[in-house]
C-alpha cells in the first residue's frame, strides 16, 4: 500500500475490469444486435423516425423535457407501469431493441411528468386518441387544460398573427387579440410530430414471453393476445 | 521520491508530524489557491441562485417561464452542471493539490501552467453552461454540456491535475497516507471516465442503450470515484489532525478503499434496475453496490471510531463540525445507494424525488460540507491569516446545515410518498404531482437557506483574502509571481 507504482496498477486494474466489464462488453455483445425484420409487413423494426419527428426530438432535447419525463416502461409487477391495475403507460415492458436506431437514448430518469415512451399508443382518460391540436393547447398554457398541471407553459413556441384569409388551420382556439390568431411555430410542430411518434407497439420475440412474477401469471394469456 | 529521514513510524501520524517547510508549500500554493477557491466560490453562488430558481419552478411552474432561456428543464441541468463543474471541480482541485502537497512535502514549482489551465477550465464551463441556457444541452444527466465546450475541460484538467503529480515527484516523503491512495484514484479515474463518456456518447455515439450503461458508469463513477474519493482524502486528513489523535482501526483502511474502487466502480448502472438494459447489467451493478456495504463498516470504524468520546472538540472547531457533517452524509448516502439495489424499494424510489434528495445528500450533504471544512482549515493556513468574521462562519454552518437537511428529508420524504402514490393506478397522476407541492415548497425553503450560507461564506472569504492581501503583496501581480526562493 505505501509503493506508488503498486497503488498505480491497483486503480488501473480496477478501472480496466469495470470498463471492459461495463462499457466494452455491452458494446460488443450489441455489436450482433439487429433489427427485427419483419416479412409479414416488409419492414425492419424499430421503424426509422420520420424526418419532422427526428426535428421534433432535438427540440425535446434542447427544452431539456428529459428533466422531468422517462422514456422506459417497466415490466409487469416492477412499478405500476402495465399490466392489471396499473397506469397503462405502454402496451408492453421497453426492451433495448427499441431503442436500437435512436442517436440518443433518453430514458430520463425523473417522473415529475408522466413517462412518454408510449405516448402516441395512449388514449386519452374519454378514450380519444391524441391529437396535435389538444397537445397545441396542452404546450400553449397546460394549466387552462388540466388545472393542477406542474408543466411549465411553453408559449415561446407560439407566434401571434394577423388572421390573412380564413386563418390558419392549425391556429390555436383561444381569444386572442382581434384580428390576431395563434399558431405553433415550426418548432412546436416539430416536437408535437415527434411526441405522436412515440410508439412502442410491436413485438418483438423477447417481448413476448417475458417473465411476469407468479401472482400476475394469470394475466399472461391476455398480454399474448396483445400482438 | 528521494529518501530522507522524514518517515515517521506509523502511518497515520503522517498526516500529524509536523512539518519543517509547511509555510513554504503553503506559501508556493498561494496565488494557484487563490484563482481555484476564487473560481469556485463564483461559481457556487451562481448554482446557489440557480437551484433556488429550480427548486421554485418545480412547485410554482409559471415562474419564470415566458422564456425559453429560463425554462426548468435548461435551468436545471444548467445548475448541474455549474455546480458539479464549476464549484466541484475547482474546490476539488484546490483541496487535493493542497492535500498533495502537503503530504508529499512537496512545494509547487511554479504555477502558471496551473493558472492557465483553471483559466481554460473556467472559460470551457462558461461556454459549457452558456450552451446548455441557449439550447445546446446534450439531455444526458451530469454531462448536460455542449460537445463544443467539453474537449476544452479535458485539456484543462491534463494542465491542472498534472500539478498534483509534479508536487508529489517533488516531495520528500516516501509513505503513502490513505488521503493520497483517494486522490490518486479521483486524479486518474477522471479523465478516463470522462474520455469514454464524451466519446462514446457525444461524438461518436454507440448503438441503443449502450448509452444508457455507459451514461449510468460515468454517473456513478463521477461521483464514488472522483467526488467522493477528494471528500474521503479531505477526512482522512483532516479528521485526526483536527482531533489530534490517529485515526481509529486504521489497518481497515486499504481494505475500504480497494473495496470502494473495485466494486464501487461497478455500482453505478444500479440506477438502471428494470430499464431496457441486459438483466446481467442489473445484476451486477446490485451485487456491486451491496459490497458498498464493506467500505461503510469500515468509515464507520474509521471515522466514527475516531469521533466517538471527541464531541466536546465540535464546539471549539468549525472545520470539525462541517467535516463530522460530511462524515454523516456519507454514511446515509451509501446506505441508500445499497437500498436502491434492493428490488422493491427501487420499484418504490425510481425516477421519484428521492432520487434527488440522494444526489443533493451525496453532493451536498457529504461532498461540499467536507470540503467547505476542509477550506476553513487550508485557507487560514495559505494565506498566514485567520478567518476575517467567525460570525459569518457560525450563518454559514447554521444554514447549510438546515438547508441540507431540510431539502434532502422533504425530497426524501415526498419521494417516498410520491412512489407509494405511483404504484397505486387508482391514484390519478395529477393527484400524485399535487401530493408532492408541499414537500417541494419546504426544499426550495432549505435551497434558499443554503443560499445564504453560501453567500456568508464567499462574503467571509473575500474578507479574508483582503486582509491577506493587505499585508502581504501590494498588487495582484505580485501575488500571481510570489514564488518562495526555498521551491526553485
Amino acid at each position: 500500500m505505501n509503493r506508488a507504482p503498486f497503488l498505480f496498477l491497483g486503480i488501473f486494474l480496477a478501472l480496466a475490469l469495470s470498463f471492459v466489464g461495463l462499457v466494452l462488453t455491452n458494446q460488443i455483445s450489441y455489436g450482433a444486435f439487429l433489427t427485427h425484420v419483419d416479412e409479414g409487413e416488409g419492414k425492419a423494426f424499430p421503424l426509422q423516425a420520420p424526418g419532422l419527428a427526428a426535428q421534433g426530438k432535438l427540440v425535446y432535447q434542447d427544452l431539456g423535457c428529459v428533466s422531468c419525463h422517462t422514456q422506459q416502461v417497466r415490466r409487469e409487477g416492477f412499478g405500476s407501469d402495465i399490466g392489471e391495475k396499473s397506469r397503462g403507460w405502454g402496451e408492453r415492458q421497453s426492451v433495448a431493441r427499441d431503442y436500437l436506431r435512436e442517436s440518443r437514448v433518453l430514458l430520463g430518469s425523473q417522473r415529475i411528468g408522466p413517462d412518454l415512451r408510449n405516448f402516441a399508443a395512449r388514449k386519452n382518460a374519454d378514450g380519444t386518441e391524441h391529437t396535435a391540436s389538444a397537445l397545441y393547447a396542452y404546450l400553449y398554457h397546460p394549466q387552462a387544460v388540466v388545472k393542477t398541471s406542474n408543466m411549465p407553459a411553453y408559449k415561446y413556441l407560439f407566434k401571434t398573427q394577423p388572421i390573412i384569409g380564413q386563418g390558419s388551420a392549425k391556429a390555436l382556439k383561444l381569444p386572442a387579440a382581434a384580428g390576431h390568431e395563434v399558431v405553433p411555430t415550426a418548432r412546436a410542430e416539430a416536437l408535437v410530430a415527434y411526441l405522436l411518434s412515440l410508439k412502442d407497439t410491436y413485438a418483438y420475440p423477447e417481448t413476448k414471453n417475458v417473465y411476469t412474477a407468479p401472482a400476475a401469471a394469470k394475466t399472461q394469456p391476455a398480454k399474448e393476445s396483445h400482438k | 521520491m528521494a529518501t530522507d529521514s522524514h518517515n515517521p513510524k506509523h502511518k497515520s501520524d503522517c498526516a500529524l508530524a509536523p512539518s519543517c517547510d509547511a509555510s513554504v508549500i503553503d506559501a508556493s500554493l498561494r496565488a494557484p489557491l487563490t484563482v481555484l477557491i476564487t473560481s469556485a466560490l463564483i461559481w457556487l453562488l451562481v448554482a446557489g441562485t440557480l437551484s433556488v430558481v429550480a427548486a421554485w419552478q418545480l412547485h410554482t411552474p409559471s415562474f419564470f417561464n415566458n422564456c425559453e432561456y429560463v425554462t426548468y428543464g435548461r435551468i436545471q441541468p444548467a445548475q448541474s452542471s455549474v455546480f458539479i463543474y464549476g464549484w466541484g471541480f475547482n474546490a476539488a482541485f484546490a483541496v487535493s493539490l493542497w492535500l498533495m502537497a502537503r503530504l508529499s512535502r512537496g512545494a509547487l514549482p511554479g504555477c502558471g501552467v496551473l493558472l492557465l489551465g483553471t483559466v481554460f477550465w473556467n472559460v470551457g464551463v462558461t461556454v459549457g453552461v452558456g450552451g446548455i441556457l441557449a439550447g445546446f444541452s446534450t439531455s444526458l444527466a451530469s454531462l448536460e454540456m455542449p460537445g463544443f465546450a467539453t474537449p476544452l475541460l479535458w485539456v484543462a484538467y491534463a494542465l491542472i491535475a498534472a500539478w498534483s503529480f509534479v508536487v508529489f515527484r517533488a516531495g520528500r516523503s516516501q509513505q503513502l497516507f490513505a488521503s493520497q491512495w483517494y486522490l490518486f484514484v479521483a486524479l486518474l479515474a477522471f479523465p478516463w471516465i470522462y474520455a469514454i463518456a464524451q466519446i462514446m456518447l457525444v461524438f461518436v455515439p454507440v448503438r441503443g442503450t449502450v448509452q444508457s450503461v455507459i451514461q449510468a458508469w460515468f454517473a456513478g463513477n463521477l461521483f464514488l470515484l472522483w467526488f467522493a474519493s477528494i471528500a474521503l482524502a479531505a477526512i482522512y486528513y483532516f479528521l485526526p489532525k483536527l482531533l489530534k489523535k490517529p485515526v481509529s482501526s486504521y489497518y481497515l483502511a486499504s481494505t475500504g478503499f480497494w473495496w470502494l474502487v473495485v466494486f464501487g466502480s461497478w455500482a453505478g448502472i444500479t440506477r438502471l434496475i428494470g430499464g431496457p438494459v441486459p438483466a446481467w447489467v442489473q445484476t451486477f451493478g446490485a451485487a456491486a453496490t451491496f459490497m458498498l456495504l464493506v467500505p461503510l463498516v469500515i468509515f464507520v470504524l474509521n471515522f466514527l471510531g475516531s469521533l466517538a468520546g471527541n464531541g466536546a472538540l465540535l464546539k471549539d472547531s468549525y472545520p470539525l463540525r462541517f467535516i463530522t457533517f460530511g462524515v454523516f452524509a456519507l454514511l446515509l448516502v451509501l446506505l441508500a445507494w445499497v437500498f436502491g439495489a434492493v428490488h422493491g424499494f427501487a420499484a418504490i424510489t425510481q425516477f421519484t424525488y428521492f432520487t434527488a434528495a440522494e444526489a443533493q445528500l451525496g453532493y451536498y450533504g457529504f461532498f461540499t460540507m467536507v470540503i467547505f471544512g476542509a477550506l476553513y482549515a487550508i485557507v487560514p493556513r495559505v494565506f498566514a491569516t485567520a478567518w476575517a468574521n467567525d460570525a459569518l462562519i457560525g450563518v454559514h454552518f447554521v444554514a447549510s446545515a438546515i438547508g441540507v437537511t431540510l431539502v434532502v428529508g422533504s425530497l426524501a420524504i415526498g419521494g417516498i410518498n410520491q412512489g407509494l402514490q405511483l404504484a397505486d393506478a387508482s391514484i390519478a397522476f395529477t393527484s400524485v404531482t399535487s401530493a408532492t407541492l408541499p414537500y417541494l415548497f419546504s426544499a426550495s425553503v432549505g435551497c434558499v437557506l443554503i443560499a445564504i450560507g453560501q453567500l456568508a461564506f464567499a462574503i467571509n472569504f473575500f474578507w479574508t483574502l483582503a486582509n491577506a492581501s493587505a499585508c502581504c503583496v501590494s498588487s495582484v501581480k505580485q501575488l500571481l509571481s510570489a514564488q518562495p526562493e526555498a521551491t526553485r
